[in-house]
């Protein structure tokens, strides 16, 4: 499960301070599929990072599965982040020099190498990838980069996937296909908490929160 | 996926920024490499020829009348023999090989020869070096080309000079100078003939030259301040040659070289740290994912210092190469030393691969850290 409770977050800028998060509560049960909408700068992506453990709030909780992550320390957040956490971006961020083999087995998991491969290959065959597997993201289309993302994203099967934007480069068949896998990992027990301008998640959805100034 | 893996990838990947940082440090090494190559061999070569030549310092007694001196070759005053320890123990100087002669000009068989005698070379302290000359045991003698041919002396021979005999170790082969009259001997035995006890009237020496850094000021000014502060009733003349000629040329180009070489190294620095910075800024979002994907602080600054010592390694090599292969080549005319001089200093090729990836490391120390300090939210907002 998450667990925020009253986070806040503020940016500090030469123009003064911005609060991008105000007093944000919210609880996520296991299993269940959030989508978070909103305006633009109205705090969905400061509010996923914080969940993922890579943006500290200014005040507030954030407890995922049980851990308070902030209070941990930088190493072990890492780590619990590398196994617990997985992140889809609109921008794929894909390793350039890396084919798609390397990008899924990039993050650092449990297991032999051997066994790492192994379910990296059978991740990317179930996601239509295996014809793919040691071409470079620039040989690929954007459907394909942002499956082999979801594929990085699930190889150390996390808890959590936080996906920001994932359909916003891609065409409408491509996007059902991408909102297809994260709600196979949905019924699959898995929390999914999805910032999506699109309409597509909404009939996988069980709520959806709408941010404003930072917001519920 | 194993960091080094990573690094190598990398480096394939960027080709033009990994060229870049390659170049710099390829010229870095290669320039040192040649101007240090050059420079040893060119030293080589002056010692070489000055050996060749001689002894270059005369230290005569001060009272000497040198119009007189070159005339009859040496000086008709005499001082203590015990001047060249005196000068030998004297730290500081820039002696080497120093010997104790004393010369007279006698009649012997009714003929004019100049009697020699050399006592055994004496080093400064520290600067244990091979004898340039041949060393004389006493009772023996050498005997100068004209004179052996005229009285038709053979080695072994057994002669009488003064009333002393001695035994011919040899009969010298033509010199061309005024050695073919000399007969020399041990000093002490020369003392003996001539009634001169402890008595010598001329050290002679190798300066190494190497004390003049500053090609404004004369050395010989140097060299008689050292002495007059040792031994004040003295005067020393230097004997100029092509061989203070090229170590003055050294001495610039070792000049020239202390100033270009660290100059060459912090622009090399700032250009390897500027392209390490680009490195940074290009890989922004893979920082950012691999932050994400849980990748520690250290392992991204192994990303990046790792790359420059990878890219430092083989620059260092390659640097190497190209180094010795300018100076084999250029070396010669450059700075006019014997092509046979200059030989490959393999020695520089370990001090090379240790020093150029710690160089590498060290420009790249900054924007590894910059890479560490990026805030992985910041860059994966920016969408």
């Amino acid at each position: 499960m998450v667990h925020l409770e009253k986070l806040n977050k503020q940016y500090r800028t030469r123009s003064g301070d911005i609060k991008a998060l105000d007093d944000v509560s919210l609880h996520v049960k296991e299993g269940e599929l959030v989508v978070v909408r909103g305006p633009s700068g109205s705090g969905k992506t400061t509010l996923l990072l914080s969940i993922g453990g890579m943006l500290r709030p200014t005040k507030g909780q954030v407890i995922v599965d049980n851990n308070d992550i902030y209070s941990l320390s930088n190493k072990e957040r890492a780590r619990f982040r590398a196994e617990n956490i997985g992140f889809v971006f609109q921008m794929f961020h894909l390793v350039p020099y890396l084919n798609i083999f390397e990008n899924v087995l990039l993050s650092s998991g449990i297991g032999t190498k051997q066994k790492r491969q192994k379910e990296a290959e059978e991740l990317l065959k179930r996601l239509n990838l295996s014809d793919r597997l040691y071409h470079k993201p620039s040989e690929l289309s954007a459907g394909e980069k942002q499956r082999t993302a979801i594929a990085r994203a699930l190889i150390n099967q996390p808890k959590i996937i936080l996906a920001d934007e994932p359909t916003g480069n891609l065409d409408p068949e491509k996007s059902e296909q991408i909102i297809g896998y994260l709600e196979e990992f949905h019924q699959a027990g898995g929390i999914v908490i999805v910032v999506t301008h699109g309409k597509l998640v909404d009939q996988y959805t069980d709520r959806i929160i709408y941010l404003k100034n930072g917001q519920i | 996926m194993k960091i080094f893996q990573l690094i190598l990838r990398e480096i394939i990947h960027r080709k033009l920024n990994s060229l870049l940082s390659l170049l710099a440090i390829v010229t870095a090494v290669a320039l040192f490499v040649s101007f240090f190559t050059t420079g040893q061999a060119s030293k080589r070569e002056t010692t070489r020829l000055m050996r060749n030549i001689g002894f270059n310092l005369r230290i005569i007694p001060k009272e000497t009348d040198i119009e007189k001196f070159w005339i009859t070759g040496y000086s008709e005053y005499s001082m203590p023999e015990n001047y060249v320890y005196k000068l030998a123990s004297h730290e500081g100087l820039s002696y080497a090989h120093l010997t104790a002669t004393l010369q007279k000009k006698v009649t012997w068989r009714m003929r004019e020869i100049i009697l020699t005698g050399i006592a055994p070379e004496v080093s400064p302290p520290g600067k244990q070096k091979t004898p340039m000359i041949f060393s004389i045991e006493q009772g023996t003698v050498y005997i100068g080309f004209a004179l052996a041919r005229h009285f038709g002396l053979k080695n072994y021979d057994l002669i009488d000079i003064f009333g002393k005999p001695f035994t011919i170790k040899q009969c010298l082969s033509e010199s061309g100078s005024e050695d073919d009259i000399r007969i020399f001997g041990h000093l002490h035995d020369v003392q003996d003939i001539l009634n001169m006890g402890n008595q010598i009237n001329e050290i002679k020496a190798l300066h190494c030259l190497c004390v003049v850094e500053d090609s404004n000021i004369n050395s010989l000014s140097i060299l008689r301040e050292q002495l007059a502060g040792v031994l004040p009733d003295t005067k020393v003349i230097l004997i100029s040659s092509i061989a203070s000629a090229r170590e003055k040329q050294r001495m610039m180009s070792e000049k020239y070289f202390g100033f270009i070489i660290p100059f060459l190294i912090v622009v090399c620095m700032a250009w390897i740290g500027v392209l390490a910075l680009l490195n940074v800024r290009e890989r922004r979002h893979e920082i950012g994912i691999m932050r994400a994907l849980g990748y520690g602080s250290y392992k991204i600054a192994y990303l990046f210092l790792g790359k420059a010592v990878v890219i430092g390694l083989i620059g260092a090599v390659i640097g190497f190469g190209i180094g010795t292969g300018l100076a084999l080549k250029y070396g010669p005319d450059i700075f006019k030393v014997t092509a046979n001089a200059i030989n490959p200093m393999f020695k520089l090729l370990y001090w090379a691969v240790i020093a150029s990836p710690a160089f590498c490391a060290l420009s790249a120390f900054i924007p590894a850290m910059i890479a560490v300090a990026q805030d992985p939210a910041l860059i994966l907002r920016e969408e």
